[in-house]
Formats: structure tokens, C-alpha cells, sequence
């Protein structure tokens, strides 16, 4: 009881700060605010997939932003030898990379799931190495963008314009969180995979297939990222090492909200965007924006380790 | 003259309760049987004593001194040494190296003084063949090297969880001769254990431990025909 | 038996003391390539000891390049104290890092190294008129004035520094540490061992390393910048050299280095681009099959025959 009294109140100390932020925003910086909560929401979408592979398969994959990267480059490949536009793409790109995640799972992933920490770290960081130095061989470190005319749409509300189009992601973010609770609560294979999640030796005892749940979800993950990937490519330009920041950034989302809590993503997600765009905002100071995930991770870690002093 | 004294000793688990209220005494020089049914919460205790959890609520005191925050490594310095219920021995270092461990940091010694200490520790517990590789050695011998790296440390008490788990009859008394051998060199001793042969033979006094509370306390004769320790927990006869 | 390996210990040494006078300005070259990154794979592999991986080299490395570069720029300090303290800068850096984020080890710690590299360029890109900004630095000459012997010598003496501190770390007391704490923190604390205080001191150590190789690679070539000095070449090399040619020793990450770094010569010929994914399968294959790397596996299977 007391557990889940406490999941309550962490999510809601993070709901209270961005509720405030928020409100400071809209009075103050109104563009800071719409930008912030449209780059939180690219943020959240990118990390709930690792979210769920870490939670449910127990693997921290570091290969994970470069099969964004993949995915992005997948759309502009089939952009450039069939002219398809990159979202609709999104639909080939779920079929290709879940195939492209069964193929990791199969030869790779799955042998070093027993194993210490260290062997998961080293293999998926060796993994990202690759498939970065892929894209780099086959497309040059040269940065690519498709220049397309929906992307810089955008409106004006009184005295300041923001672009529309990035509320796309705002959407994906929605429809990704409310798609991923329903599976999981309300789906067999999503029961089984968080039955998998908190216990394996006792999904298997009951009879649940672990490996072959391990797979879908570690596919279906990598499939959407995948996905995201394409989305991504309409509106930045890509690169070998676009992937990196996305990581690095979806770990220390991951890590604030805590280990298997989903919603918290989203309000952990909305504090970095709002932060972030808040720094953006300031001429002078732009560059150092980049910093703030650090802050908030170290932050995180120091606060998590206080806590478990009383081990 | 108490080695040892907790104080409302408690330890939460988040719902759980493992410890509540342990208030008990450890003499100077005694051997001290800590014994309860399975989940009483025996080895929680131990883990709170010599500080690898940190305690709830309640107090502990060594020596006199408050350590109840204390961190393990100092606990271990200051002379509370332990050994595991389930062994855990080091890999990827040999019988002797094992041991040393515990000379090398729990006594700060240099490292030839460290191995001359853990080869004659070997050689007080019948140890052999020390630069064999852990991975061959019998369960007993396995026992009597944590045992070794615990006293390497120079402990002034010292906890044995379960040290009698799995021993045959014979393996049994030789280690009840070694724990008395023990006793011998000035070191308070606290046996956690389930065989009732050895409390009766080797203890002056027993804590009984219930749902993580003490519900009895004296020698073994006068623990063991205590109705609520008769009710809660009926011993083996080894 | 004793006597005859350090024979051979000598040999090589005067090998490599020597090496200058009959070999040229290219293999020279080459060697200082090898070397730096031998320097760094050891580094790597003795915070590994302790059961931590670090991905953080690149940013430490890039720091001491920058200190170093930076100091004896702005203050006209002699280049080798300025690679001194580039490495008292990295390791000062890795204090407050560690004693930050070591608390919490594993995952969160090897994510945490694994930003450095990134932050330390954001923040070298956003300091222009210390550091020079985006196009970096280039310093008004090469130490030693770019005479290749000299340049070496003193890229043999960190990367011989290293090998001495890997050793010391393997044969003191530091090993026992270690190998306890790696294996199994509980019986570490339970013996005596404070656990936090060996990892930051051990990750303080490893990141002095890396900031002195930086330093150096900085003063050789002249010039700091925040792309190439914070390269992830700075990361990936080293780790697969130390996982090919074995973990958890000396030898290791030392026949590793050598073998990738003449491997890598041709590479960067024969595949300008991409080429590092060579070393990213590297790292992909020794875990998935050959945990112990060159040195490991060879020096299994001599246990077996010999035991035979």
C-alpha cells in the first residue's frame, strides 16, 4: 500500500513543479512555453520505447538512438528512390524495423540478457558504434534535410508566431502513452509482458513464453522508434551521430520519473523541454542549454542516492 | 560488562517488518545463541548490527559507543565481524587470498604481514592447499574460509549465520570445537543457527527471535521449555 | 622462472628505448599513435577492475588537452608542466563527478561518463575567448618544435607511466580491493573496504591518466578543438583494444593496442569513412564470444595444458 502511496506522491512533486512552470511560462514567455512543451514531447516519445525495454526486458540499450538515427535515414532513402514523403513512410519503417528487431534480438540482444550490467552496456554501446559507422558509410557524416514545405508551417496568436507542424509530436506523444497503457493493461501480450517485467521466473512458472515476450517487445520497441525515426527526418537534419543526444537525454528521463513509471516520462519530459527552450530563449546563453539534462541527472543521482542511504 | 547493546532496534522494509523493537544485550566474552523460526528475522538483525542496513528506529551500541550509522567498513574496523548464510566466497582469488582480504582492510595490515596472518588463520581452522583456486573446495572448507576471512579482520565479536547449515554429524562437532577454539582467544560470539544440539553445547545464553521481536531470553535449559517459544518455533534435534 | 620474464620485460624496454635510432619519422609516428592509445585502454581497464565502466575518456581526455593547451597558451607555462596539470585538471573534474554520481553505481554511472564527452564540448564551444570556440584552438607551435624523437620519448614515458600504474593496481593491495569490490560489494564493506571512497580514488587516477595523454596529444599536434579532441574515436579505440586483448590486466589492453593500432593504420586507408565500425564489431564479437579477449583465451588454455 504504502508503494504505491509513494509512486502517487513522487508523480505528483513532479506534476506540481511542471503545473508551476507552466504557469510562469505562459504569463512570461508564452513562446518558450508552446516550443518547450512541443520538444518535451518529442523527448517523452523518444524515450518511452527504451522506457519499455528497460522495464519490461531489463536492458539498458544504448543502440538506442542510433535506430532513430536508422529509421530516419530509412525514410529519406525510400524518399529519395520512391519520393515517398517521410510520414508516410512511418508505416514501411514499423514493418522494417520490427523485422530489424527481431534480427538484434535473435543474433544479439538475447545473449547478454543474463548477464552482469557490464556486458549489456559495453555490447549495446559496441552496437550503437556500428550502426553509427553504418549510416556514416553508406550516407558520409555530411548532414541531410528534406526540404519540405508543411514542416514551417506555422500561426500567430497576438504578437508572436510559433510553428504548428511540431505538434505533431505532440500528438505521437499522446497517442504513444495512451497506445502503451492500453496494451499493457488491457491486451494479453501486454499483461504478460509486464507479468515478465517484475517477475520472469515466475511469468515462467505460469506458463508464459518469457523469450518469446522478451522479443516482441525489444521488436515492437525498435519499431517504433524506427518509426519516430521517419518523423524526426521531416522536420531536422540528420546525421550518423543525430542519435547520441537522444540516448543520453531518454536515460536521464528514464531515470527521474524511476524505472517502470510511464506517466512520469511525460512530466519529466515537459520539465527538460520547458527548460531547455527556456535557456533557448536567452541570446546570449542559448548554447548552454545542452547542459541541462547533466544537471538534472547528477541532480537525480545525488537525490536517489540520499535516499537510498537508508539501505 | 555489555560488548553490545541495541536499543528498540527496528528495521521497515517498506510494508515490511523485519525487525520491531529488538532491545537486547551482548556480554562480554559470551557466546550468544540467536535463534527463531524461519523469517524471524535473525539475519536482518545481523545485517543492522554490523551496518549493512542502516536501522529504522532504535539505537545500537558498541563498546558504549552509538554506531547505529555507522557504515559497514567501519563497523568491520571497530572490530563486528561477520560470516553469511549463504557463503560468499570471492572469485578470481584463491583460498589465502580470500582470507587476506579481510587483514588487508579490516586490520590494515601490510601485505606480507596480511598473508603471514591469513596462512596461520588457515592453519588455526585445518585450511590446506591455500593457493588452491576457490572454485575447488569443499562446501565445509568453503564455511571455514569465510570464518578465517571474518577472524583476519580481528574482531572483537563475532556474528556466524548458519555456519552449521549442511554439515554432516562429524563436520558438525568439528566445527562446534572450532567455534569453542575460537571463544578461547577473547572474541564474543553470536550464533544464529537452527540445529538445537549445537545452541545447547556451545551457548550460555539465547535470544529467541519472533516476527522480528524478542519473546524470550536466558539460557538454553530455561528458553526451551518456554511455552511461546515452544509455540512459535519447535527446533531440530541433530 | 621469475627471472626470465623480467628479462624479457628488459628487452622490450631497450627495444623501445632504441627504437628511434634506426627506425623513421613515420613509424615513429605511428608508435606515438599506439602508445597514446595504450595509454588510454589501460586506463579504461583498471577502473574496469573495480566493476565500473567508464565511456567518459573522449571528455577526459579533450579536458586535459584543453587545460594543457590553455595554460601554456594564456600563461606561457612550460608544455610539459601544462600536460601535468591538464591531467590534475581531469582529475579534479572526476572528483567532483565521481563524488557526485558514484554513489549510484553501475548503469547510472557509465550513462553519466558516457555524457561527458558532449557536455565538455558544449562548454568549450560556448567559452570562445578561453578556448576559441567552435573552430578551437591552435597553439603557436608543437612541443619540442615537432622533432618526432623527442615527441616519443615522452609519449613512451606516460604510456610506461600507465603500464607501471596498471601494475602497481594489479600486485598491491589495490588488486584485492578491487577484485572485491567487483565481484561482491557486501563482502568488500563487511571486510573493511570502503567501497565509495576506492571507486571515486580509482576513477580520480584513471581520468588523470587520460588528461595527461590528452594533454600530450594536444601539445603534439598543436591544436585543440571541440570536435576533434572530444573525438569518440577517444572512447571506442581503447575499449576495444582492452576487451581484444583481455580484461582485468595489463597485457591486455597492452597487445590490444598494439594490434588495433597497426590495424587501424590500414583501415583508415582502405575505408575513409566508417572505417571505426570495424572496432564497434570488435566490441560486439568479444562479448558475445570471447569475454576474455587474446590474452585471456591464451592464457586459459596454457592453464589446460599445462595441467595436462
Amino acid at each position: 500500500m504504502s508503494l504505491i502511496s509513494k509512486l502517487k506522491q513522487s508523480n505528483y512533486q513532479i506534476v506540481m513543479v511542471t503545473a508551476v512552470l507552466v504557469v510562469i511560462l505562459a504569463f512570461w514567455k508564452p513562446h518558450v512555453l508552446i516550443e518547450g512543451v512541443q520538444r518535451a514531447c518529442l523527448y517523452a516519445v523518444i524515450a518511452l520505447p527504451m522506457a519499455l525495454i528497460l522495464g519490461i526486458v531489463g536492458i539498458i540499450n544504448l543502440a538506442h538512438g542510433a535506430y532513430m538515427m536508422l529509421g530516419a535515414y530509412f525514410a529519406y532513402w525510400l524518399n529519395v528512390y520512391t519520393g515517398m514523403d517521410p510520414l508516410l513512410a512511418i508505416l514501411p519503417a514499423l514493418a522494417a524495423f520490427f523485422l530489424i528487431g527481431i534480427a538484434s534480438y535473435r543474433a544479439i540482444i538475447k545473449h547478454v540478457l543474463g548477464t552482469p550490467e557490464l556486458n549489456q552496456l559495453l555490447l549495446t554501446f559496441g552496437l550503437a558504434m556500428v550502426l553509427e559507422q553504418l549510416a556514416n558509410l553508406m550516407w558520409t557524416s555530411r548532414p541531410i534535410k528534406l526540404p519540405l514545405q508543411y514542416v514551417s508551417s506555422s500561426a500567430t496568436i497576438g504578437s508572436f508566431t510559433f510553428g504548428t507542424y511540431e505538434f505533431v509530436y505532440v500528438g505521437a506523444a499522446i497517442l504513444m502513452l495512451v497506445g502503451l497503457q492500453l496494451f499493457l493493461k488491457r491486451t494479453d501480450l501486454g499483461q504478460a509482458a509486464m507479468a515478465v517485467g517484475q517477475n520472469p521466473r515466475g511469468a515462467r512458472l505460469v506458463g508464459i513464453h518469457v523469450d518469446r515476450t522478451y522479443l516482441l517487445i525489444f521488436s515492437l520497441s525498435i519499431a517504433l522508434i524506427g518509426a519516430l525515426g521517419a518523423i524526426f527526418m521531416t522536420r531536422h537534419s540528420i546525421f550518423p551521430l543525430v542519435g547520441g543526444a537522444f540516448t543520453m537525454k531518454s536515460f536521464c528521463l528514464i531515470a527521474m520519473a524511476g524505472i517502470g513509471n510511464l506517466m512520469g516520462i511525460l512530466w519529466c519530459s515537459l520539465i527538460l523541454g520547458l527548460a531547455e527552450n527556456f535557456v533557448l530563449s536567452f541570446r546570449g546563453y542559448a548554447g548552454w542549454a545542452d547542459i541541462l539534462f547533466f544537471a538534472l541527472i547528477v541532480g537525480v543521482i545525488i537525490v536517489r542516492s540520499r535516499q537510498r542511504q537508508v539501505k | 560488562m555489555a560488548i553490545l547493546r541495541t536499543e528498540k532496534l527496528a528495521r521497515h522494509f517498506g510494508g515490511l517488518v523485519a525487525l520491531s523493537g529488538v532491545s537486547m544485550e551482548f556480554r562480554e566474552n559470551e557466546i550468544l545463541g540467536i535463534i527463531g523460526p524461519n523469517g524471524a528475522g535473525k539475519t536482518t538483525f545481523i545485517n543492522v548490527i554490523a551496518g549493512i542496513y542502516l536501522p529504522t528506529e532504535g539505537k545500537i551500541f558498541f563498546e558504549g559507543r552509538d554506531v547505529s550509522e555507522m557504515p559497514a567498513h567501519r563497523k568491520c574496523r571497530l572490530g563486528i565481524g561477520r560470516t553469511f548464510q549463504l557463503v560468499r566466497p570471492l572469485p578470481g582469488l584463491s583460498l589465502v587470498e580470500n582470507v587476506m582480504v579481510g587483514s588487508l582492510f579490516g586490520k590494515g595490515l601490510a601485505k606480507k604481514e596480511a598473508r603471514r596472518k591469513a596462512e596461520e588463520l588457515c592453519g588455526f581452522l585445518g585450511l590446506a592447499d591455500l593457493s588452491r583456486d576457490i572454485s575447488r573446495m569443499t562446501a565445509l572448507e568453503i564455511k571455514k574460509m569465510e570464518i578465517a576471512r571474518a577472524l583476519a579482520a580481528q574482531p572483537k565479536l563475532l556474528f556466524l549465520d548458519e555456519v552449521m547449515a549442511g554439515l554432516n554429524s562429524d563436520e558438525t562437532q568439528e566445527m562446534i570445537n572450532t567455534v569453542r577454539k575460537i571463544h578461547k582467544q577473547g572474541i564474543a560470539i553470536g550464533i544464529v543457527e537452527h540445529i538445537m544440539r549445537v545452541i545447547r553445547e556451545l551457548t550460555d545464553r539465547c535470544v529467541v527471535l519472533d516476527w522480528g521481536e524478542v519473546i524470550a531470553e536466558g539460557p538454553y535449559e530455561k528458553v526451551s521449555a518456554d511455552p511461546m517459544v515452544i509455540k512459535a518455533y519447535l527446533g531440530e534435534e541433530a | 622462472m621469475r627471472n626470465s620474464r623480467y628479462l624479457l620485460y628488459l628487452i622490450l624496454f631497450l627495444i623501445l628505448l632504441t627504437l628511434p635510432l634506426y627506425t623513421g619519422v613515420y613509424f615513429l609516428n605511428v608508435m606515438d599513435i599506439i602508445l597514446i592509445y595504450m595509454a588510454l585502454a589501460l586506463s579504461w581497464d583498471m577502473l574496469l577492475r573495480s566493476g565500473q565502466i567508464s565511456f567518459g575518456m573522449a571528455g577526459l581526455f579533450g579536458v586535459g588537452g584543453y587545460a594543457a593547451a590553455l595554460l601554456h597558451l594564456h600563461t606561457g607555462m612550460n608544455p610539459i608542466v601544462s600536460i601535468a596539470l591538464g591531467g590534475g585538471v581531469a582529475g579534479a573534474l572526476a572528483w567532483i563527478i565521481g563524488s557526485a554520481v558514484l554513489q549510484l553505481r553501475g548503469m547510472y554511472f557509465a550513462i553519466v561518463t558516457l555524457a561527458l564527452a558532449e557536455i565538455f564540448r558544449v562548454i568549450v564551444r560556448n567559452l570562445p575567448d578561453l578556448t576559441g570556440g567552435p573552430e578551437g584552438t591552435v597553439l603557436p607551435s608543437a612541443i619540442f618544435a615537432g622533432d618526432s624523437t623527442r615527441t616519443y620519448f615522452l609519449v613512451l614515458s606516460v604510456a610506461v607511466a600507465s603500464v607501471l600504474a596498471s601494475e602497481i593496481f594489479q600486485r598491491t593491495r589495490i588488486h584485492f580491493a578491487l577484485t572485491s569490490i567487483r565481484n561482491d560489494e557486501i563482502v568488500a564493506k563487511s571486510s573493511g573496504i570502503d567501497v565509495f571512497k576506492y571507486l571515486v580514488f580509482i576513477f580520480v587516477v584513471t581520468s588523470a591518466i587520460q588528461g595527461v595523454v590528452g594533454g600530450a596529444y594536444a601539445h603534439i599536434y598543436g591544436f585543440v578543438s571541440p570536435e576533434g579532441s572530444f573525438s569518440v574515436d577517444f572512447t571506442l579505440l581503447p575499449i576495444a583494444m582492452a576487451l581484444l586483448g583481455g580484461m582485468h590486466s595489463t597485457w591486455g589492453p597492452v597487445v590490444g593496442a598494439v594490434v588495433l593500432g597497426v590495424v587501424s593504420e590500414f583501415l583508415k586507408l582502405q575505408i575513409p569513412y566508417g572505417h571505426l565500425m570495424v572496432y564497434g564489431l570488435i566490441i560486439v564479437v568479444a562479448i558475445l564470444f570471447f569475454p576474455q579477449g587474446i590474452v585471456g583465451t591464451l592464457g586459459q588454455k596454457m592453464k589446460k595444458t599445462g595441467s595436462q
